[in-house]
């Protein structure tokens, strides 16, 4: 587990407020990057030994502190010697047990058997261990902007370690953070419904309940670097300080190291479907991922797509692509929109997952498909 | 009404026959999921609620007991390892067993696997635990056991696992375990691991520890496992089925230099500090540091408090001392006890004596163990890994050079060395540096090896 990292924030008006690294870090984030850089290639230890001097300038200790630990994280650090250092310790100590002799005299006979010096073996010793390893470079080049994004990052996810529950109103890439949501465990819920485009989530761990558990506060951490994907989103949470309940609020624009860029499409007969449509309908809008729907209490529906008339906003219709799935899953999946009573509701079927009408939503469109969709299918139903 | 397990909960779905269930212990309605739920670890109480309230459920699905032909000897008990089992049965089988280090707990363990019958997880705080766990449970039991830790996930009736894959999996494992015994519990009552064992519904709850928490972590840890139920400590078993022991101080001074470096740092630290005790005379150490960390100087007098501690751990006097100890001793099985890894590295440089931290991986530290018993090595150096859990060899000397973790580390590497043989008498070396904060260090943690006799039962 982790250590408690030092965490850099105030506390007004029951509000965390994270005290995100900004430019004006920037300065002393550089000469950070360049001491570091300044020891590549040599025992991290020196390193340690080096960063616990002050920097030159005014460094606040609690956000060098954190910068150092991400830094650490993402650096790699490597082991170089003679001899395995696994394999030097089993022969020297073994040694130096076995005869009362002086440490150079156990060195040096066991260096003869090697076939290396004395001062080498020396090295090996414990070139493995982590103070000993050698400081490497980040695995791509790092600016001073990116190490404050990821200490940002960092800080967020610590102070969210201790959420019990968070609401996202949030737009687009709703499916991916619900999808991630789920895998962790936690559940989520469509508080209420905000404008068109988009949804009000309520994400908690089964335990929030009862009390703030670290193991979903950590979930819940996980979440925040895929919101930077959001076109818009707003996110507050609740925490735990030691018994004090307080809220940590953050939005589009905040200073967050993204998560790695999300798919667009879960399939190419997805993508494929809305580069034809959009060729073929220039007067619809193809929108992906719309709006989530609640099928039940611990139910969401992501609907593949919205299309939308651009001259007529009474036109809109979400477009589900019944695809490649097995028959439970497919099962599974029209209960649910039987469940929802989706009145505009669009469901293209594969031809081969043998869907009878009587288990299809009613009031449903249905388009079926064989491979590929075809725009002009769709169009046909929509009149 | 029925019950399910659902991530370290237990769910409450159906229409109940009654609905109120607002008497229900620890029941609450959940709307998220339009149900009501409870903590996993009040399952026994709720189950016990619906039974005595004639309130008809469907159960979860009881968890897979061992084969009880799996066991191929019955395990046999010192008659104080008998006395801590009875007193775990008459406490319900729920509760704390506080023994010394070296008096056999994993054997009361397996004992109380073995009578019980129960599927059982057995929670240890470090891989090379899980090994150790998984070679005693081979001596008695012949099924397979289970192995959660270091990357693997195995699950059978009887499963070892480490704490920290215990707190990652229990929201998935908490309902295949009627019993839990959990190694080394003192790490439990304080902590973000408590989540393990509420997430678990395992009524059946057995601690074993040689240092059992006092104050809050301790009421904590009655929630979580149950009372101490039964206390003996090093004295009340040392001469008889622990080794008899001598423990020497050895006072030491700080050289002219470092005592000089020794005195500036107390004095930027004391010059904070003392200024702290006048305005605040009753605030604690942790109040201390949060306001020092406020402003430079503060900053500045704990790093002199760090420095002043770094500079005592291993002395000129304390190197002198030790290269003449191991002399005496080189040919006793002699354990080195150090503050932190530096030292117990800049040891093994020094002496070329086989280091054992956390840095060193877990196939190594077997080997070394091994090699230790059958004496091709014998002396070792640790700061941590040594303390607690783990099966020494028979050694006889010990050395401590630093320690900052007080009472119950001392108590559990006095412990390493009170394996009983023929004759033996262990020697316990402290070197305490004088006038420096090592004295008060060394006072506070000899209180562990004070009989707490009578033994409660």
């Amino acid at each position: 587990m982790r250590p408690a990292r030092p965490l850099s924030y105030s506390v007004t008006a029951r509000q965390v407020v994270p005290h995100f690294l900004g430019e004006h870090d920037h300065p002393w984030l550089r000469m950070l990057l360049e001491e570091h850089a300044r020891f590549i290639g040599r025992p991290r230890r020196e390193l340690e030994a080096r960063l616990r001097q002050p920097l030159p300038g005014e460094t606040p200790p609690r956000k060098l502190e954190l910068a150092t630990q991400v830094l650490d994280r993402i650096q790699h650090s490597r082991p170089t010697a003679a001899v395995p250092p696994r394999q030097a310790r089993a022969l020297v100590f073994i040694e130096a047990a076995r005869m009362p002799a002086s440490r150079e005299t156990v060195l040096g006979k066991v260096a003869n058997s090697l076939g290396v010096t004395a001062a080498d073996l020396n090295d090996a010793l414990f070139a493995d261990l982590p103070g000993e390893r050698l400081v490497g470079a980040p695995s791509s080049p790092l600016s001073a902007a990116e190490l404050a994004l990821r200490s940002n990052l960092a800080l967020v996810q610590a102070l969210l370690f201790r959420a019990t529950a968070v609401t996202v109103e949030i737009e687009g890439n709703t499916r991916l953070l619900v999808r991630h949501a789920k895998w962790r465990g936690l559940i989520c819920t469509i508080a209420e419904r905000s404008g068109t485009t988009a949804a009000t989530l309520e994400i908690s761990g089964p335990f929030a309940l009862f009390r703030n558990t670290r193991l979903y506060g950590r979930a819940l951490g996980e979440l925040v670097p895929l919101l930077a994907w959001c076109p818009r989103f707003r996110l507050r949470a609740a925490c735990d300080f030691e018994g004090r309940r307080l809220a940590l609020q953050l939005g589009t624009g905040d200073p967050i190291f993204p998560a790695a860029a999300p798919r667009q499409y879960d399939s190419q007969l997805e993508e494929r479907f809305a580069r034809d449509f959009r060729r073929r309908a220039p007067h619809w809008d193809v929108l992906r991922e719309p709006e989530p729907i609640a099928a039940d209490n611990d139910t969401l529906i992501f609907p593949d797509f919205a299309l939308q008339h651009r001259s007529d906003p009474t036109r809109r219709w979400l477009l589900e692509i019944v695809g490649f799935w097995t028959p439970d899953y497919l099962a599974r999946k029209l209960e649910q929109y039987r469940k929802a009573r989706i009145a505009n509701l669009v469901l293209c079927i594969d031809e081969r997952r043998n869907c009878a009408d009587a288990d299809l939503p009613p009031g449903a469109l249905v388009v079926r498909f064989r491979r590929r969709l075809d725009p002009a299918a769709v169009l046909r139903v929509l009149g | 009404m029925k019950l399910r397990f659902d991530r370290g909960t237990i769910l409450l779905t159906g229409p109940p026959e009654r609905p109120d269930l607002a008497g229900a212990p620890g029941v609450v309605w959940d709307a998220r999921v339009g149900a009501h739920r409870t903590p996993a670890i009040r399952y026994p109480a709720l189950k016990r609620w619906l039974v005595e309230g004639k309130i008809p459920f469907q159960d979860i699905a009881p968890p897979l007991r061992p084969a009880g032909a799996d066991w191929s000897s019955v395990v046999d008990l010192r008659p104080y390892q008998e006395a801590a089992l009875a007193a775990w049965e008459l406490g319900h089988r729920r509760g704390v067993i506080a023994l010394p280090t070296g008096s056999g707990k994993t054997r009361l363990a397996l004992a109380a696997l073995q009578r019980t019958c129960l599927s059982a997880l057995c929670l240890v705080p470090t891989r090379v635990l899980v090994d150790q766990w998984l070679r005693e449970i081979g001596t008695v039991h012949r099924g397979p056991v289970g192995c959660y830790g270091d990357g693997v996930r195995q699950l059978h009736p009887l499963t070892v696992a480490t704490f920290e894959s215990a707190y990652r999996h229990m929201a998935h494992l908490g309902d295949r375990f009627d019993l839990l015994i959990v190694d080394e519990v003192h790490h439990f009552g304080g902590g973000l691991r408590d989540e393990a064992l509420e997430m678990a519904i395992a009524g059946t709850r057995l601690g074993l520890t040689a240092t059992p928490p006092r104050g809050a972590a301790a009421t904590r840890l009655d929630e979580l496992v149950g009372p101490t139920l039964f206390e003996l400590t090093v004295a009340d078993l040392a001469g008889g089925f622990l080794a008899s022991f001598d423990v020497i101080t050895l006072h030491l001074d700080l050289s002219p230099e470092e005592r000089t470096t020794y005195s500036g740092l107390r004095g930027v630290f004391q010059s904070v500090h003392g200024e702290f005790r006048r305005t605040a005379p009753g605030a604690t150490w942790l109040d201390f540091t949060v306001h020092a960390a406020r402003t430079p100087e503060g900053r500045r007098a704990l790093a002199a408090w760090r420095q002043m501690g770094r500079l005592v751990t291993f002395t000129h006097a304390k190197r002198r001392a030790l290269a003449a100890l191991l002399e005496r001793h080189r040919l006793s099985r002699v354990l080195i006890f150090t503050a932190d890894n530096e030292t117990a590295y800049a040891i093994a440089r020094l002496h070329l004596v086989m280091p054992l931290t956390c840095d060193i991986g877990r196939r190594e530290r077997a080997a070394v163990l091994e090699q230790f018993r059958l004496g091709h090595l014998r002396t070792l150096v640790s700061a941590r890994v040594l303390n607690e859990g783990l099966d020494v060899p028979d050694a006889d000397v010990a050395v401590i050079v630093g320690g900052t973790l007080g009472e119950r580390e001392h108590v559990q590497r006095v412990g390493r060395l009170l394996r009983p043989s023929e004759g033996k008498r262990a020697m316990v070396y402290e070197l305490v540096t004088r006038h420096t904060i090592e004295v008060g260090q060394a006072r506070r943690r000899r209180q562990g090896l004070a009989a707490r006799a009578p033994a409660q039962l």
